[in-house]
């Protein structure tokens, strides 16, 4: 160590408040692992949403069961990329399949993400789409669309009506296993969070209970406004009895989330043990806007009041539709603040109880701002190639 | 059963992926993995047989029983020799070999020294530190403190 080092140590406590060990200067888990939680919970969302249709019978979301899909889709494929950029070895990546230890959750969940891939939400797309990848493979003018479809068929152009009644009870089997496995792929990364002894901020068992539920909020938000812009931008006319069911479940998803973080919340204020005092100054201080303002207010309390206000009052048609977008997208604000106040938020306080450090975000780094964006919009761009291959609106048309 | 094919077909090409995932790993996997534990047990001799650079406390005191009897007197007697001297196994085994102890240059010694005694708020109070930029500050430490006797 050199002087260099001793002065960038001194400048470093300025950056610091109270007492805090010395590891405890940076933060290790940056913007990118607040990303991951966020990404995987929408998946997680649109999935419980298909299957409302699929499983629960919810006739009136059938135009947006598709598109549901397909953005559970876009966003699983993106899901491990944020922990890859951060790890800083993605080849290395594999080796939790390769050789997994049982003690490690992320080896255990890597499997149950796998499976989630392969055999649900890929089978479930594939067996749904099949007499569609069928037709298209034959009909399909331009070539390399044609071939597409046609290795997706796996050469097996056979649609009889037995053979799609085969499908769909697959698909229905799948959907069954599949929440489940939305649930658990979800829960997990709560249960990394709730199982951190050491960080009071974390360690609750009910981390991944509101995980799955905050990501059920998102997950549903998300496909609305998805299913909203996709009809603004084809011209198409929304269905509003789907859009007003999509916003009763959202709404219902809100006021479970919410109600579990207050309930989490009280407790910790009603039990006030040792580390009280440094959450409260906490939530008063580094995270006051994060949480109170975005978490709470604009991205829970204002929700619910919209979501509210639309059940509550006949409002003309118009007034939902803005009603239902403004709520959608401060609920993902609202959410992607909550994985925030979570993951840096924990991270904020020292393991003494005695001071903070703080999280002074790159810009283009590997985990920098321009990064996380870049991971963040990447599940659009991959939804809007399936949306090209394999799109969901023609069995739309036919049951609106 | 014709109704079936293309589930059939599913079932083969994970079949097939499944066998491929066990071929990619039987290469991918070190053959002396998990033999003693969840790691390659075969990096356990490449270890052992890397060359060994420390020579230990117990090697100086043959040569350097002086310097050996001060330190064992001061508050540096649970540092080691080699801890400011350099690894010195070469040293140890031949004194004229070119692995020479090291002694920190008078120009680099406030740095040195301040790796350990260097003002923090986090030490405990009754630890001997100094700010550097005040304590000093154009003086080497050994002009006041002998690294072996320090007082």
């Amino acid at each position: 160590m050199d002087m260099a080092i001793i002065e960038m140590l001194r400048g470093a406590l300025g950056k610091v408040s109270g007492f805090i060990y010395p590891n405890e200067l940076e933060l290790q888990w940056s913007v990118l692992i607040v990303l991951y939680p966020y990404i995987t919970g929408l998946v997680a969302g649109a999935f419980v949403l298909a299957s409302l249709e699929r499983v629960f019978d919810v006739k009136a979301i059938k135009p947006i069961y598709r598109l549901s899909l397909l953005v559970a889709l876009a966003f699983l494929l993106v899901a491990p990329l944020p922990l890859n950029v951060h790890l800083g070895h993605p080849e290395r990546g594999i080796e939790i399949f390769m050789t997994p230890h049982t003690s490690s959750a992320m080896a255990m969940f890597g499997f149950v993400y796998l499976w989630y891939l392969m055999v649900v939400l890929l089978m479930e797309v594939w067996l749904d789409y099949r007499k569609e990848i069928v037709e298209w493979s034959l009909s399909e003018k331009f070539w390399p669309k044609r071939l597409f479809y046609k290795v997706l068929t796996l050469g097996v152009t056979n649609i009889s009506p037995r053979s799609l009644e085969i499908d769909d009870k697959l698909g229905r089997i799948l959907t069954v296993v599949g929440l489940p496995s939305a649930l658990l792929l979800h829960g997990y990364v709560g249960f990394i969070f709730g199982s951190i002894k050491a960080n009071p901020w974390w360690s609750t068992p009910l981390m991944p209970v509101i995980f799955i539920f905050s990501a059920m909020a998102s997950g549903i938000a998300g496909v609305m406004l998805v299913y909203m812009l996709a009809c603004w931008a084809r011209n198409v006319k929304i269905d509003m009895p789907c859009l007003d069911t999509i916003g009763k479940f959202l709404l219902t998803a809100i006021i479970v989330a919410f109600s579990l973080e207050m309930l989490e919340s009280l407790q910790t204020v009603y039990e006030a043990e040792e580390h009280f005092d440094i959450i409260s100054l906490l939530v008063e201080g580094k995270l006051f806007v994060s949480m109170i303002l975005i978490q709470i207010i604009m991205g829970s309390i204002t929700p619910i009041f919209l979501l509210g206000t639309v059940q509550l009052v006949e409002l003309p048609e118009k007034a939902r539709k803005i009603f239902y977008a403004l709520a959608g997208t401060l609920a993902l604000i609202g959410i992607l603040a909550m994985r925030w106040n979570v993951v840096i938020g924990g991270q904020f306080f020292s393991k003494s109880f005695l001071g903070f450090t703080t999280y002074k975000m790159e810009l283009a780094g590997r985990e920098g701002l321009l990064s996380a964006i870049g991971l963040g919009i990447l599940p659009l761009f991959i939804l809007a190639a399936l949306l090209y291959l394999l799109p969901p609106w023609e069995k739309t048309k036919e049951s609106i | 059963m014709k109704d079936f094919q293309h589930l059939i077909r599913v079932v083969i090409i994970f079949a097939v992926a499944l066998v491929g995932f066990l071929f990619v790993r039987s290469l991918l996997v070190p053959k002396s993995f998990g033999k003693l534990g969840h790691y390659r047990a075969d990096s356990v001799d490449e270890i052992a047989a890397l060359p060994l650079h420390y020579a230990g406390p117990d090697a100086c005191k043959k040569c350097h029983a002086q310097q050996t009897a001060d330190k064992a007197k001061s508050s540096h007697r649970g540092i080691s020799c080699e801890s400011c001297h350099g690894a010195l196994l070469g040293h140890a085994e031949n004194p004229k070999s070119d692995n020479k102890p090291r002694r920190p240059k008078e120009a680099e010694m406030r740095a040195f020294c301040g790796h350990c005694h260097e003002r923090t708020i986090s030490k405990p109070a009754k630890y001997p530190q100094v700010d550097l930029k005040e304590h000093n500050p154009d003086a080497p430490c050994n002009m006041c403190h002998q690294p072996h006797q320090p007082k």
